[in-house]
């Protein structure tokens, strides 16, 4: 493949990455998973790009290879505990801002999304990014009413997650 | 759901949280190699199809020799195998070719679903017509051995059990594959494509 190719990819890549990193968060519990998920996600967008043709966004299309990676591709590997480590998340809040009880909740529904399974967790992971229901019909092969239902249900468990 | 508008909020706000990978470490991640199921499935099944075609090959060709009338039959055989193995092996590259990360969830799962199937449906031929091949080879060796050669019962059972302990030997590597492949790799995929699938129900 050509230079030219890498170099467009690399650059698109570094300024999208956080839509992987979002992933990465959800899929996987510590840092040496996370560099895992990252790297294999990166190695598929990049195997997929001569086929990208630039008639979607970049980050629509890294959407779909990035979470197909996460749901279908990706192996767990052996090193990854499962332990869950969301007390060393760096938050960059305002002292002003700072509300005990709301973070207290927060890392709880972090928890309760990490004990979802990985279909459940893509569902969340595009409602969380705003995207429309259309849209995560299309990318998971679903139909769009049934991405609905499926959304409330998900709401639901985690209730029961966090009020057991 | 009060939490999850909560969890959105924060999602946003820890947009940019993340320690950033560089261009530089880019460059390299994508020259590493992936360690994605659908590698390890192209690598196991085309171990399968050489495994498979090597057991052929080691059967002994002189008892193929003593057989007469069978003989042309076990060359037929042979040479549907070969046939069932290109076949095979051009539907296996063609589903290979399929498999897409840039097509929906579902339709990723079936095309990876099926390309290991038809590595199965392979094992499956290639054991029907050997299973066919042992059992008329069988009835003519137990035949000739009571009419014509009036062998003794010991020395036929014995040759059975060879016979027995071979096509055991087969079955046992070609479950091993199948353990090693459903254990290992599809389990977590069949479970997703199962739950994704309840969803449309």
């Amino acid at each position: 493949m050509s230079e030219n190719l890498e170099h467009s990819f690399v650059k698109q890549l570094q300024e999208n990455q956080n839509i992987i990193h979002k992933i990465c968060r959800l899929y996987t519990a510590g840092e040496d998973a996370h560099k895992d998920l990252f790297q294999e996600i990166t190695i598929q967008l990049w195997k997929a790009y001569p086929k990208f043709r630039g008639d979607s966004k970049f980050s629509t299309w890294a959407y779909r290879v990035a979470l197909n990676t996460a749901i279908t591709l990706y192996r767990k590997s052996k090193r990854s505990v499962p332990t869950i480590e969301f007390e060393g998340r760096n938050h960059f809040m305002n002292e002003v801002d700072y509300n005990y009880e709301e973070e207290e909740q927060i890392k709880l529904m972090y928890k309760a999304v990490y004990l979802l399974n990985d279909i459940e967790k893509a569902l969340v992971y595009m409602y969380l990014e705003d995207k429309d229901y259309q849209e995560i019909a299309e990318t998971l092969g679903i139909s769009e009413v049934n991405a609905r239902v499926k959304m409330n249900r998900i709401k639901g468990k985690l209730k029961k997650i966090l009020n057991p | 759901m009060k939490e999850l508008d909560l969890l959105k909020k924060d999602w946003k706000k820890t947009e940019n949280s993340f320690e950033q990978i560089s261009e530089t470490e880019i460059y390299k991640m994508i020259h590493k190699k992936s360690s994605s199921i659908v590698k390890w499935i192209f690598i196991i099944s085309i171990i399968e199809f050489v495994v498979l075609n090597a057991i052929g090959f080691l059967l002994p060709d002189d008892t193929i020799h003593q057989l007469g009338w069978l003989e042309n039959l076990i060359q037929v055989l042979n040479f549907l195998s070969y046939g069932l193995a290109l076949f095979f092996m051009f539907l296996f590259y063609k589903n290979y070719k399929t498999i897409s990360t840039t097509s929906t969830t579902k339709k990723l799962m079936e095309s990876i679903i099926k390309t290991r199937k038809t590595v199965q449906y392979y094992i499956y031929s290639i054991l029907a017509t050997g299973l066919l091949a042992g059992i008329f080879v069988g009835f003519y060796l137990i035949r000739k051995a009571f009419i014509e050669n009036n062998q003794s019962v010991m020395i036929t059972f014995f040759e059975s059990l060879v016979l027995f302990i071979f096509i055991a030997i087969i079955l046992g590597l070609v479950w091993l594959f199948y353990r090693i492949i459903y254990g290992f790799l599809l389990k977590r995929l069949q479970k997703n494509y199962e739950e994704l699938s309840k969803i449309d129900l």
